[in-house]
């Protein structure tokens, strides 16, 4: 080892604590990096590749019932690889005693070809045999099954019927069931018919022979064969085209996997800023020793190399620390968004490129941030350097913000020490006040946005004042509906609507040219005047009661039709019906809801008098357990009436799931601010240990004059309680137009807007966690303060 | 203004107190070195009665700071008693002895050692907040009268880098006096000043001897030898000449 490597090791070990401190939040910033790169590269991978095994279908034509000559002749169509039918259906489970659970049951008839959208059995049975069940992993826990359980299923015609739980199954194009509050089982034709239903399969799932991947040519390939089955007499009530390739939550993998990346980039920036803090306090001690080695014949370069070398060996250091770690990190990271994203990891392999990003990455940030102080120390002149006392020198005093902060007064003179030796090192002090600002700013944004998020999903649940929706999947008498569901006690008001597809077909003269005629979306005709659907306006106005011709556009179809703009003339094509009408408005609704038009129900009544196929309900309970009995007693009241409900929906367990998907990014920001505050506290942790080093001498004058341990303690600890309410003063200022902008951002991903709010139980919250970090940070350097016999610290140089 | 004429006036030899103020009994002081036990200060015995006036003179490490060091409990002895005031500080713990330094010793440095982040006036104040004898609502009041004492009131709320070495260092007098103690002890305080401003710091030393104070300083101006009631002068830890200063070698 040369002398100067020596040099470079035992100045980086005689500072161990302050060096160890470094090395913890460079560690920490490449195990961040490194885990998040690497979770993106394999992610992004294993997504992509899990789903595209399942031969995801291009579309879906949703018509009355697919039989053998509908799928020959599609499957016989050049520009059509596959084809296969399949059914969805909607129903309940009851988990437990007078506890039910969503249910949704894919129909497949030949479990042994299954082309498109595949399953993967996992355990039990394959296929499920009639009165069998097969159910996805995930569910698993939502229904508390084991295999061989028994469960109580209720479908369209309202009977309990029971289903025996075979086997289980991965189906990767499915969300977290979880999640989603729901079950997925999957059974046979035969299993429906017990289940009262018709053994027909209503969705054919179509797959494009090339171009599998070009929407354009799947929806003009789609357009085709729903135009060939329409001649050949059968009736397609609308097509649904996925993203080609990419899986259902392909994006928000991606906006978490994006956030959590510029979360990593952050922290590494900011222990990067702790090293430069770091160096710097050292070059100002070393100026001296600096001098001598330049007065020894060694170049601005030679000497310079010392420093360097001594960063980039911390950096080193560092990175043996954090790459393990940041290994772990990305499997635990994968193993928890697979889970999330309901798909397995099955290979782990990190791309070697990530690594050496990361080794780049780790010994490149110290390096960089020492490089400043490094330049600007070994610039000195011998003479300079010699005569330099080894402290640096204080000029307190000579700025205006010196003055101006003499002037500020006060009746312990310690508080008053302790407060302007804050403002001693100023460029020390804001590189300090910025890490801590950061991890303030992340929490606070955190809680902001979620109080934003429960704010908004508060409002614009509440102009939902419906708490239970009945879709009867056909047209019924609305006497006969009334009849049942206000005879039901706790009914405070239902309001009876016709739900229909519909297209946005070219029309009017001041309509616009709409391209794409296959998007189809459901139609709600209401009463203008609904007493249960109260719409929170993002634009224009609401549906006026006598008025015919309105259509308010939620906004997500406000979303997808953009060059609609309210006052525009549209013709919506719903099955036989028309409608000639004009947008007068865009509701906003909770998370990215599905595409509706709202028209009045006027429109529908000609077509449909005196009938109705959904029903909003308002009731007085809105406890779990009152829903449940609610839900029983409307469905048993339908029975009466001969009608055949084919789901009853809570309101509240749609909350339940939006809340949940909410739940992921509070969790994370809140996680990340809690990491960034511990770079945070390193950093104080540094630059107080800096501060006491500086101030040894000083700190043996106040002992000198009379000042007792717990005294000397007390400046030490309120001068870093200075510096982290600095910190949060900032963030506090910061945190309203951060968290407004990411609002605004989050909004436009769900095609609306976050009400926004800022959460003072946060700012107060953020407060009390940096006087923590403070008392915490000061300890060591408080307690080194406390070791030096005032000796000592008198003849410190 | 009355500081000034304070400064100005003639040398009087001031009243002596038949008590003994500072007592030392075979003090001996030995450092750890990477060289071996260095002795810093070897079997001093050393009485100074209250209201003296003594200079400790001697060459560069002859043990003149480490002696002011054990009077003020700054360092203790390795052997030997140091009696200040009646209290026996060798058994004293840090902090006891930091709460009694505040009370009973005033020190000043040669570097002045003011707090740079404080004005003048908060500089006097802060001992007096660490020893808590005066209200704080009579500090700002006491503050400004010992400014005044030595000449520096104007500068009252100006920070010690607005502030000439002369100012500081008669700030760091008027800090030293903060809380009224009966001893100051002064190491080489006209060390860092030219000649004139050091008269008139040791001008101002005589005025505090003449109100009763003990003075201990560690000098090499042998000019204002005549202003002390005894000089003590060390030579490698050893006392080797104590008297007054026209009799200084008396004891050689």
């Amino acid at each position: 080892m040369t002398a100067s490597t020596r040099k470079a090791v035992g100045d980086a070990w005689q500072e161990r604590a302050r060096s160890g401190f470094v090395v913890a939040a460079i560690a920490l910033g490449v195990a961040a990096f490194l885990a998040l790169l690497a979770s993106y590269a394999i992610l992004t991978r294993e997504l992509h590749s899990g789903y595209l095994a399942t031969n995801p279908a291009s579309a879906i034509l949703h018509t009355d019932a697919v039989d053998d000559h509908m799928l020959a002749a599609v499957g016989a169509d050049p520009e059509v690889g596959s084809a296969e039918a399949k059914r969805m259906v909607f129903g309940r489970i009851e988990v437990g005693p007078a506890q039910w659970r969503n249910l949704l049951l894919f129909v497949v008839s030949d479990y042994g070809s299954i082309r498109l959208n595949k399953i993967v059995p996992e355990q039990g049975a394959w296929p499920p045999a009639t009165g069998e069940m097969l159910i996805e992993r995930d569910a698993v826990q939502v229904a508390h099954a084991r295999i061989g359980q028994t469960f109580v299923v209720r479908t369209a015609d309202r009977q309990e019927h029971t289903l025996r739980i075979s086997g289980r199954v991965h189906d990767v194009g499915q969300a977290q069931a979880r999640m989603e509050n729901s079950v997925y089982g999957y059974i046979t034709p035969r299993t429906l018919a017990q289940l009262g239903q018709k053994p027909v399969l209503d969705l054919l799932y179509i797959q494009v022979a090339t171009n599998k991947y070009d929407e354009a040519h799947i929806r003009h390939v789609a357009e085709k064969v729903k135009q060939r089955l329409e001649a050949e007499g059968y009736r397609i009530h609308g097509v649904d085209v996925p993203v080609p390739g990419k899986h259902p939550h392909a994006d928000l993998m991606g906006t978490l996997l994006l956030a959590m990346f510029s979360f990593g980039v952050l922290l590494l920036a900011l222990s990067g800023v702790l090293a430069l803090n770091f160096t710097a306090a050292l070059m100002a001690a070393q100026v001296r020793q600096i001098g001598i080695m330049k007065a020894l014949g060694g170049t601005r370069g030679q000497v310079a190399r010392i420093y360097l070398l001594q960063a980039l060996l911390l950096g080193g250091v560092a990175t043996v620390i954090g790459a393990p770690v940041g290994i772990w990190g990305t499997l635990l990271l994968c193993r928890y968004m697979g889970m999330f994203l309901n798909f397995d990891v099955t290979s782990f392999g990190i791309p070697g490129w990530v690594f050496v990003l990361a080794a780049m990455v780790g010994l490149g940030v110290p390096v960089i941030a020492s490089a400043f102080p490094v330049w600007r120390r070994t610039s000195m002149s011998v003479r300079l350097a010699l005569a330099n006392t080894g402290t640096p020198q204080d000029h307190f005093g000579r700025s205006v913000v010196d003055r101006m902060l003499a002037g500020i007064g006060g009746g312990v003179r310690p508080v008053i020490l302790s407060v302007r030796n804050s403002f001693r090192r100023r460029t020390r002090l804001v590189l300090t006040c910025t890490t801590l600002t950061c991890a303030g700013l992340l929490f606070m944004t955190a809680l902001n946005l979620r109080t934003s998020m429960i704010r908004t999903f508060d409002r614009l649940f509440a102009a939902q004042k419906y708490e239970l929706t009945v879709n009867f999947g056909e047209m019924y008498p609305v006497e006969k509906i009334n009849r049942a569901i206000l005879s039901v006690p706790g009914v405070i008001r239902s309001e009876n609507w016709i739900v229909t597809q519909a297209v946005i077909a070219r029309t009017g003269r001041r309509a616009p040219r709409v391209t794409d005629a296959s998007d189809t979306f459901r139609v709600f005709a209401l009463p203008a005047d609904s007493k249960l659907f109260v719409p929170v306006l993002a634009k224009g106005r609401s549906l006026r009661s006598g008025e015919d011709d309105g259509i308010l556009l939620n906004q997500t179809l406000a979303a997808q039709n953009p060059q609609i703009k309210v006052g525009d003339h549209l013709m919506l094509q719903m099955g036989s019906a028309e409608m000639k009408g004009r947008v007068v408005g865009v509701d906003r609704e909770p998370m990215a809801p599905p595409p509706i038009a709202y028209v009045p129900i006027s429109v529908l009544e000609r077509v449909h008098p005196g009938m109705a196929n959904f029903t909003g309900i308002a009731i007085k309970k809105t406890e779990s357990a009152s829903i449940e009995s609610m839900r029983n007693a409307i469905d048993s009241n339908l029975e009466r009436e001969g009608i055949r409900g084919v789901g009853i929906s809570s309101k509240s367990e749609f909350r339940v799931a939006v809340d949940q998907h909410m739940l992921m990014i509070y969790i994370f920001l809140v996680l990340a601010s809690c990491v960034v505050a511990g770079v945070g506290g390193l950093g104080l942790a540094t630059t107080m240990g800096i501060n006491v080093l500086e101030r040894r001498r000083e700190i043996g004058i106040l002992r000198a004059i009379g000042a007792t341990s717990r005294m000397i303690a007390a400046i030490v600890v309120l001068e870093a309680v200075v510096i982290a309410v600095l910190s949060w003063g900032a963030a506090v200022l910061l945190a309203r137009p951060l968290s407004e902008a990411l609002a605004g951002m989050m909004g436009r991903s769900m095609h609306g807007a976050f009400d926004f709010s800022v959460a003072p139980l946060g700012i107060l919250v953020c407060l009390t966690a940096a006087l923590l970090v403070a008392a915490t940070a000061s300890l060591l350097p408080a307690a080194s303060a406390l070791r030096l016999s005032v000796r000592e610290a008198l003849t410190y140089e | 203004m009355e500081a000034e004429q304070l400064i100005q006036e003639p040398f009087r030899t001031p009243r002596l107190h038949s008590f003994s103020m500072i007592t030392l009994t075979q003090v001996a002081k030995n450092y750890d070195t990477p060289a071996g036990d260095y002795p810093a200060l070897c079997g001093v015995d050393l009485q100074i009665a209250a209201g003296e006036f003594v200079a400790i003179v001697g060459k560069s490490g002859s043990g003149k700071s480490t002696l002011l060091n054990l009077i003020a409990g700054i360092d203790r002895p390795s052997m030997g008693e140091v009696v200040v005031n009646g209290a026996n500080i060798r058994e004293f713990s840090e902090n006891r002895l930091a709460l009694w330094r505040g009370k009973n010793i005033g020190l000043v440095f040669q570097f002045f050692q003011l707090m740079s982040t404080l004005t003048a006036a908060e500089n006097v104040m802060l001992p007096m907040d660490f020893a808590r004898i005066i209200s704080p609502r009579q500090r700002r009041t006491r503050a400004l009268e010992l400014l005044e004492r030595v000449g520096c009131t104007r500068h009252a709320d100006k920070l010690p880098s607005a502030l000439s070495g002369g100012e500081q260092q008669r700030v760091a007098i008027a800090r030293a006096l903060a809380n009224d103690p009966p001893v100051v002890l002064a190491d080489e305080p006209t060390g860092n000043l030219d000649s004139s401003t050091g008269k008139a710091i040791f001008t101002l030393f005589g005025s505090l001897v003449r109100s009763g104070k003990t003075l201990v300083v560690v000098t090499h101006e042998r000019d204002v030898a005549e202003k002390f009631t005894r000089v003590v002068e060390l030579s490698d830890g050893a006392m080797i000449a104590a008297g007054t200063p026209d009799r200084q070698g008396a004891t050689r």
